[in-house]
C-alpha cells in the first residue's frame, strides 16, 4: 500500500496542471478578496471561510478526484496495479489515504490563504478567529473525503470517468442530499426526514463543525463518519472485485 | 528440459453464451520466447487477461512458477510453492495496450513503475529506455506516437527484470525499423538474461524471427503448441518441378537418390537436393525430359496458421 501511495503522489506532484489550477484558484480568491475589501472587518474571515470553503468540495475536491481516481481510468492505470498481484482492496484503501494526505495538504493551506489575504488586506485574524476558520475548512475536508469514497464507487464498479466525475460533481453540489431530502420528506413527513437527513453526509460534517465550534459532542458523528467510509470502501471492493477490468 | 514457468490447465472464459477462451492448456517453459498466434478475437489477449488476473476464469487453472494456483469458477486462490497467485503474479511484467499518464514523459513513467513496483536498481531505468531507444525523449506521453508508446510499454514490461514477460501485439503501430528493434529488444533480454516471453503477433512472419515456441489459438483453442524446429519441419522447404511427364522423372530422380512425390501428371515435389538444383534439372533433361519449371517453396507461418485452421473446420464440419 506504501509503495502505491508513493508512487502516487511522485506522479501528482508531476502534474503540471494541478499548479496551474490551484494557482489560479488562490489568484482568484485575492482579486475577490481585493474588490471586497472595504467592506472587511474583524469576522469577515469567517464568514469568508463558510462563503468560499463551501465551494471548495466542487473545485480543490473535483481537481484531486480526477488527479487521484479517474486519471487512473483513462491511462489504464488499475489495469497495471491490479496485474502486477496488487489486492483490489489495497487499492481502494489506499487511493482512500492517497485523496485524505492530498484533501489534507489542500485544506491546510486555505486557512492559509485566507489569513494571508486578509492579513495583507490590513485584517490579520486573532488565534481564536483562525481556530474557526480550520474547523470550518477541516468540515469541508471531511465532506470531500467522503464524496470521494462515494463516487469511488462507480469508478471501481463501473469504470467510467464520465459517471464517476458526474456522481462526485453532485455530491458536492450537495444536489444528491437535496433530491434525498425532498424524497425523505415526502416519504416519512418533515419530522422524521430532518433526523434522518443529519444522518446525510453534510449532516454529519455540520454535527462536527458545530461539535468542534461549540463544544458540543464530537464522537457520535465522527463514528457515523466513520462509518460512512467504510461502507462506502466495502462497496467499492466489492464492486471492484464484480467487474472485470477494461481495456 | 528446461522447467515450466508458467501453465494453464484447461482454462476456460465465458462472456455470456460466447466462449472466448475453451479448455486451454498451454506450457511455457524457462528460456522461451512463445508465440501465440491468432486471429483478431481468438481469444489471445483474454488469455492475457486471465493470466494477469485481469479477468477471471470460468474454468481451469492457472499456475505461475510452481507457486499459486488459481482455480476458476469458484475464483478459489489456492497458495502453492509457498507464495500466492498474486505473489507469483509479481514476477511477470506485461504489455496490454501501453498506457501511462499523459502528463509523464518516459524517464517519469518509469520512475513510476520503480516505485510502484518497490525496484531501487540504480541506472535501470536509463538502461531500459537506452534499450528501447527513448533515452532523449523528454516530452509527455500524451505527445507520444503509436511507435513510441508501444516502446515505452515494453520498456515498462522489462522493468526490474521480471522472470516472465508478457507482449500482447508489442509490434503494433511500429515501422519496418520499430519491428527490427523490437525483435532485437525481445531477443537481447530473452539472451542475455533468461527472461521467458509470451508475445502475440498479428505479424506472423515477424513473430517466426523471434519465437522459439508457439501456440496456435483459434476461436478460444489452442489448437496446438509446437516447437520452433518442429514447425519449420511442418513447413519444411521443397522444390517443384514441373515437366512434360512426372513419372518418367520420378524415376529419373529417383535413380538419383533423391526423395520425390508426384503431385500430378506435370509436377512433382522434391524433399532432398534441395541445394542442388542444377544437378536436378540436368538429369532431368539428360533423360529426355521437357523441364518447364524448377521453383524453391516453402509454406510460410500464415499459410500453417491457414492450413491447421482449415483442418479444424473441415473436422468441425
Amino acid at each position: 500500500m506504501l509503495k502505491i501511495i508513493n508512487s502516487e503522489i511522485y506522479r501528482l506532484l508531476r502534474k503540471k496542471s494541478m499548479y496551474v489550477y490551484f494557482c489560479s484558484l488562490a489568484a482568484g480568491y485575492f482579486l475577490v478578496a481585493f474588490i471586497r475589501s472595504g467592506g472587511f472587518g474583524p469576522q469577515s474571515i469567517v464568514s469568508d471561510a463558510f462563503n468560499f470553503f463551501n465551494f471548495l468540495p466542487v473545485f480543490a475536491g473535483g481537481f484531486l478526484f480526477s488527479a487521484i481516481y479517474t486519471d487512473d481510468l483513462s491511462a489504464k492505470n488499475l489495469t497495471l496495479l491490479v496485474g502486477f498481484g496488487t489486492g483490489k482492496a489495497t487499492i481502494v484503501l489506499a487511493k482512500l489515504i492517497l485523496t485524505a494526505l492530498c484533501g489534507a495538504a489542500v485544506f491546510a493551506l486555505a486557512p492559509l490563504l485566507l489569513y494571508v489575504a486578509h492579513a495583507a488586506l490590513g485584517w490579520p485574524a486573532a488565534a481564536g478567529t483562525m481556530a474557526t476558520v480550520c474547523a470550518v475548512s477541516l468540515k469541508y475536508l471531511l465532506a470531500t473525503l467522503g464524496y470521494s469514497a462515494l463516487s469511488g464507487i462507480a469508478v471501481y464498479g463501473l469504470q467510467r470517468t464520465t459517471f464517476a466525475m458526474v456522481l462526485y460533481v453532485l455530491l458536492a453540489l450537495n444536489v444528491v442530499s437535496g433530491l434525498v431530502t425532498v424524497l425523505l420528506v415526502n416519504v416519512f413527513g418533515e419530522r422524521l426526514a430532518q433526523i434522518l437527513t443529519s444522518c446525510l453526509l453534510s449532516g454529519i460534517t455540520d454535527r462536527i463543525l458545530g461539535g468542534i465550534i461549540s463544544g458540543g459532542p464530537i464522537a457520535p458523528p465522527a463514528v457515523e463518519y466513520v462509518a460512512y467510509l467504510a461502507i462506502a470502501a466495502a462497496v467499492s471492493i466489492a464492486a471492484f472485485e464484480r467487474k472485470e477490468m477494461e481495456f | 528440459m528446461a522447467k515450466t514457468v508458467m501453465q494453464t490447465h484447461n482454462l476456460s472464459k465465458n462472456y455470456g453464451e460466447l466462449l472466448a477462451l475453451n479448455g486451454v492448456s498451454l506450457t511455457l517453459r524457462q528460456g522461451d520466447v512463445y508465440g501465440l498466434v491468432g486471429r483478431n478475437g481468438a481469444g489471445k489477449t483474454t488469455f492475457f487477461k486471465c493470466v494477469m488476473g485481469l479477468a477471471r476464469p470460468t474454468a481451469g487453472a492457472i499456475e505461475i512458477g510452481g507457486g499459486g494456483i488459481e482455480i476458476g469458477g469458484g475464483g478459489i486462490e489456492i497458495g502453492g510453492g509457498g507464495i500466492s497467485l498474486s505473489a507469483a503474479r509479481r514476477k511477470i511484467g506485461f504489455m496490454i495496450s501501453p498506457s501511462f499518464f499523459p502528463y509523464l514523459n518516459p524517464k517519469e513513467s518509469l520512475e513510476y513503475l520503480c516505485r510502484f513496483k518497490g525496484i531501487r536498481v540504480k541506472g535501470e531505468i536509463e538502461r531500459l529506455l537506452a534499450l528501447v531507444g527513448l533515452d532523449s525523449v523528454k516530452k509527455p506521453f500524451k505527445a507520444f506516437s503509436l511507435g513510441m508508446k508501444q516502446r515505452l510499454g515494453v520498456a515498462g514490461a522489462l522493468i526490474g527484470s521480471p522472470d516472465i514477460v508478457v507482449l500482447d501485439e508489442p509490434t503494433n503501430g511500429l515501422d519496418p525499423q520499430g519491428i527490427i528493434d523490437m525483435r532485437a529488444i525481445i531477443k537481447n533480454a530473452n539472451t542475455q538474461t533468461g527472461t521467458t516471453f509470451i508475445v502475440s503477433s498479428h505479424i506472423l512472419s515477424e513473430l517466426d524471427l523471434v519465437a522459439t515456441q508457439f501456440g496456435f489459438i483459434e476461436q478460444g483453442v489452442l489448437l496446438t503448441e509446437i516447437s520452433h524446429a518442429d514447425l519449420h519441419e511442418n513447413t519444411k522447404e521443397t522444390l517443384t518441378v514441373e515437366v512434360n511427364d512426372s513419372k518418367k522423372a520420378h524415376a529419373a530422380l529417383c535413380r538419383m537418390g533423391a526423395e520425390c512425390v508426384i503431385e500430378d501428371g506435370r509436377r512433382l515435389t522434391l524433399r532432398s537436393h534441395l541445394d542442388r538444383p542444377h544437378e536436378i534439372a540436368r538429369a532431368l533433361i539428360d533423360s529426355g525430359l521437357e523441364l518447364h519449371g524448377l521453383h524453391r517453396q516453402e509454406a510460410t507461418l500464415e499459410e500453417y496458421f491457414i492450413r491447421m485452421i482449415g483442418e479444424r473446420d473441415a473436422k468441425n464440419n
